[in-house]
Formats: C-alpha cells, sequence, structure tokens
C-alpha cells in the first residue's frame, strides 16, 4: 500500500523528471552536439580565428542551438 | 460471433481478438459483400490457410536480436579502439536498430513464446534488448502497437495515425517532424492515449521510456565529454534516428497509406515496394499480419500467395503482387 508520503515524492520524482525532460534539448546542446562540433572540427582540421578552441566553438554553437530548440520546441 | 464466422468453426488462436468479419472492403466482390454463407466459406479456406503457416522456426527472431544486440554493444569498444571504422559501424548499426524492430515486433505478439509457456522469458528478453538502439523501450512499443491492431487508422486512438501523409516524401519529412520536442506529433499521441489507458501497464510504458532515455543520455554526455563524441554520433545517434525513419516509413505509412478506412480488409493495403521484399521488411503484405498476427513475420510472403485468391474475393485490391 503506497501511503500519502511515498504519493507526495512520487510525485516530486515526477516533476522532476518533466522539467529535465523540458531542459533536454539545451542539455544535448551542452552534452553532446557541443563536443560532437569539436571533434568534426579537429578531424576536419579547420582553423579557427582569434586562437578559438574547437570546445568553445562546439559549446557556443551546440548551446545556442540547444537553447533554440528548447524554446521553440524544435531543432528547425 | 457472426453468423458466417459460427458457420466457419472454431478459429485458430490468433494471439488476440479478431475484429468482427464482414466488414465493407475497399474493392469488394459482390459474392462476399452480400452472402453470409459465402463469406463463410472465405473465412474457412482463410483459416486453413493459416493453420498451415502458424508456428514453424521461431528461434530465428531472439537468435538475431540477442545476437545484433551483442554486435552493436560490441560496436563501441571496436570502434573507440578504432578497429572498426566509424562509417561500418554506423552501417551496421543502422541495420541492427531498424531490423531490431522486427525482432521486437515477433515478442510483441508473443510469437516466440505465449504467457505460460517455458520460453516466455526469451520472448520478453528479445523484445527488450531490440528496441534499445532506437531508445523505444518493449513496454512502450509492445502497448503501442497493440492499441495499433485495435484501433487501426482511427485519427484519435490509433498510435500510428501521425505517421498518415498525402504522399512518401511528405511521409518522409514527417518522420523527422514528427520527433521533434514539442511538436504535435507521435510523443503526444501516445501520451493522450496513454492517459486514456491509464493502467499499470501504461504507467510503467512511461517510466520505463523516460528512465531509458535519461539512461541513454548519460550515456551520451559521458562518452561526448571522454573524447567519443563521434563515436556515439554514429554508432548511435544517427542509426537511432535513419532507423526511425526507416521503420515509421515502412512499417507505419507505406501499408497503411492513405489510412482512410477502418475495416478488417481495409486498413492495409498491397503494395509493390521498389526496395523489395526485404529492404521494406515484407511490408508489402502486411495484410496478412493484421488479419493473422500470430503468423511469423518470415512466414507471411508464402501466407499472402496462399491466400491470395480468399483476399481478392474478400474484395482487396490483390494487383499490386
Amino acid at each position: 500500500m503506497i501511503h500519502s508520503g511515498q504519493r507526495g515524492s512520487v510525485r516530486h520524482m515526477q516533476q522532476a523528471l518533466k522539467g529535465i525532460f523540458f531542459i533536454m534539448p539545451f542539455l544535448f546542446g551542452i552534452g553532446f552536439i557541443a563536443p560532437v562540433i569539436a571533434e568534426l572540427i579537429a578531424v576536419a582540421g579547420i582553423e579557427l580565428p582569434a586562437n578559438l578552441a574547437p570546445l568553445t566553438v562546439g559549446l557556443l554553437l551546440g548551446s545556442a542551438w540547444g537553447l533554440y530548440a528548447t524554446i521553440k520546441g524544435s531543432w528547425l | 460471433m457472426t453468423i458466417e464466422a459460427a458457420a466457419a468453426g472454431p478459429a485458430p488462436d490468433l494471439g488476440f481478438a479478431a475484429p468482427a468479419l464482414g466488414a465493407p472492403a475497399r474493392h469488394r466482390a459482390p459474392a462476399a459483400a452480400d452472402d453470409p454463407e459465402e463469406r463463410a466459406r472465405l473465412l474457412r479456406q482463410e483459416r486453413e490457410v493459416v493453420a498451415k503457416y502458424l508456428g514453424g522456426a521461431r528461434w530465428i527472431y531472439p537468435t538475431f536480436a540477442l545476437g545484433g544486440f551483442a554486435l552493436w554493444v560490441s560496436l563501441f569498444p571496436l570502434a573507440m579502439a578504432g578497429i572498426v571504422p566509424l562509417w561500418l559501424g554506423c552501417l551496421v548499426s543502422t541495420v541492427i536498430a531498424t531490423g531490431g524492430y522486427v525482432t521486437s515486433h515477433e515478442a510483441m505478439h508473443s510469437n516466440i513464446a505465449r504467457k505460460g509457456e517455458k520460453l516466455r522469458w526469451l520472448n520478453e528478453l528479445t523484445g527488450q534488448v531490440s528496441t534499445i538502439p532506437i531508445l523505444f523501450p518493449f513496454s512502450m512499443a509492445r502497448i503501442m502497437h497493440l492499441q495499433h491492431h485495435y484501433h487501426c487508422n482511427d485519427p484519435q486512438r490509433d498510435p500510428d495515425f501521425p505517421d498518415s501523409a498525402p504522399s512518401a516524401w511528405h511521409a518522409l519529412i514527417k518522420t523527422w517532424l514528427n520527433r521533434q520536442p514539442r511538436y504535435a506529433g507521435s510523443i503526444h499521441h501516445y501520451k493522450r492515449i496513454l492517459a486514456d489507458i491509464d493502467s499499470p501497464a501504461s504507467r510503467r510504458a512511461q517510466r520505463d521510456t523516460a528512465m531509458l532515455q535519461l539512461g541513454a543520455m548519460i550515456f551520451f554526455f559521458a562518452m561526448a565529454w571522454s573524447g567519443y563524441a563521434l563515436v556515439v554520433a554514429a554508432i548511435w545517434w544517427l542509426p537511432r534516428h535513419i532507423g526511425l525513419s526507416y521503420i515509421r516509413f515502412y512499417l507505419s505509412w507505406a501499408p497503411h497509406h492513405p489510412r482512410d478506412q477502418q475495416g478488417r480488409y481495409l486498413n492495409t493495403r498491397v503494395f509493390k515496394s521498389k526496395l523489395g521484399h526485404v529492404l521494406s521488411m515484407g511490408m508489402q503484405y502486411h495484410i496478412v499480419h493484421h488479419l493473422y498476427p500470430n503468423i511469423p513475420h518470415h512466414r507471411l510472403k508464402a501466407a499472402y500467395y496462399d491466400m491470395r485468391s480468399t483476399l481478392a474475393a474478400r474484395g482487396v485490391d490483390v494487383s499490386p503482387l
């Protein structure tokens, strides 16, 4: 039998998960797209201006794209 | 039970409740439409064919599922060590991700082993591992697929209805649009249907989906920030997206287009695939699966040709094949 305290913590867990999934595109932009872009820049041997590190470019593009997808609800 | 079903005699065990017979067909033959005795005769013929194709080499599905999953897992260290090039890993993973739906699909219909049978655990294991590469837990895949069978082409209750599109190109684009975070596509349709079902199984399916996707994201981020971003992109992320689009196109849009009918002999069409039998994953004969889901996937083609004249008499347009 589930008592009210357990139901409350289940509800809190559901709310936390909903929050995480809502901002998942932004997290995906930082956590995945940024390092993918950095590795692609390195593999392609692209020279970056102003001594920018590939990961810096990756983070700028990945976080911006992820934020856009979070706000708009679509990656395009 | 309808008159013709009673007259046709006992039905083979189909694994789920067959819908009422006698619905109007797209190109119904007059005799079958109006004469219960004729419909009973046709049903007897169908069942005689079905009895020949139930069972068979069911071991192939667990073999492919477990072998494919082991190969898929091994692709990560092999690609990380540079033993397998990324393009090859991506290709192999895409085949496993896409084909995994077929093995999982057999498990959804309990075609490997039914509840209570000795090898039931193998049926469930086959289903569980098959859809991990596409990040679609078996509990969710099964509940949604069975809803699709129960309510095929119902705009509100068929979970696959968002795949409907006026042309093949529209359908391909829609497979991608439907996966966007807040697009009113598959995800939201699923959520609404699950809320309507509101059972322990539907709640478990939602929990499994959240856990699998969260776990996968943690894996993606950990791999990516450890210097293997392209490995995880090539072995998991890209194959998943290609696989999902392929599955949605060939397993949902193509056999059900134009989704404007819901009758037993109307909700699925026979079509000729430009990519042939294997690359279209046997979907050309999908009508046989919808009529008799416990015929194993690899026997659908033979069952279709054996049943073809009966289907034609039922009014099904069998002219493409």
